[in-house]
């Protein structure tokens, strides 16, 4: 069972954040639950632990290349057209925003989520092992750039 | 609005939001722009400011190292920089850390994900609350 309560302020803050930052509009699809582990499904992906009186995880905002370019290319204003080191955690400051937005949304609710730093991985068909023993919530987004996934790893 | 030629410290641990913040405040016409990545760096700017002290300081608050809270009481209890005007830009948006920030001596909030025309609209705010104590 996936609690909408807790997952909405996550998907909710993406739209915002993108939006603002970026000016990119977008589409939030179906959430689903992938039970078959730590295969990421983008290319560039900021994470940010999930730590919390209840349950510890994480969140990731997973990016195939060509979409993550054209987000930065929205952020920054300047095109860019290849990954390079110079903006690359730029996948963990959107993260880090989406991550603040939603925390203050689940802490007035009383979650009692802890402020973390993100962190950035890249590389085709990269993996995050042992984040979660649970289930991993995925939600597909589309946008003018392109989809992108939000990855929600929780364990109790 | 400031002087143009007012020194400005950006600090970020994030190269993409120093990026971000140091266009934003190009276009609004200011030349001499410095950067670091944590308060600990920023704090050798401001101490190693020589002659001319820095005039604006726009930071974020969550860091490693040293974070943008930590960097503002340094600054606020050192009473010959402890007059900065400081900015936080920050995705740390929730009410209680908002009065720690006042608390501790912010003029002005951001919270991050924001527009070039927040920023803009808070500089102003903060021009006109320096000018008016000085």
């Amino acid at each position: 069972m996936i609690d909408t309560n807790f997952i909405n302020p996550f998907l909710a803050a993406t739209l915002h954040v993108l939006k603002v930052q970026a000016s990119i509009e977008a589409v939030p699809g179906k959430v689903v639950l992938k039970k078959d582990g730590d295969h990421l499904l983008g290319d560039v992906s900021g994470v940010i632990g999930l730590v919390c009186e209840n349950f510890t995880g994480s969140v990731v905002i997973s990016f195939p290349e060509k979409t993550f370019l054209n987000v930065m290319s929205g952020m920054l204003g300047e095109e860019y057209l290849e990954l390079n080191k110079e903006i690359l955690d730029g996948a963990g400051e959107i993260t880090n925003m989406i991550f603040g937005q939603a925390k203050i949304v689940l802490n007035e609710k009383g979650y009692g989520i802890k402020t973390a730093l993100p962190s950035v991985i890249s590389g085709k068909g990269h993996t995050l092992s042992s984040l979660s023993k649970g289930p991993i919530i995925v939600v597909p987004f589309t946008s003018p750039a392109g989809e992108f996934f939000v990855e929600i790893f929780l364990s109790a | 609005m400031f002087d143009p030629k007012t020194k400005v410290l950006v600090v970020d641990d994030m190269s993409t939001m120093r990026k971000i913040v140091i266009k934003i405040v190009k276009d609004l016409g200011f030349t001499d722009i410095h950067e670091a990545a944590d308060g600990n760096e920023a704090w050798k700017h401001i101490s190693n400011s020589g002659e001319t002290p820095f005039g604006l300081v726009i930071s974020d608050w969550n860091m490693p190292n040293c974070t943008g809270l930590e960097f503002l009481k340094r600054i606020r209890s050192d009473q010959k920089v402890s007059k900065t005007p400081f900015i936080l830009v920050t995705a740390e948006a929730e009410g209680h850390q908002v009065a720690e920030a006042v608390k501790a001596g912010v003029d002005q909030y951001v919270v991050k994900p924001f527009s070039r025309d927040s920023l803009r609209d808070k500089l102003e705010a903060l021009h006109k609350k320096v000018s008016k104590a000085a």
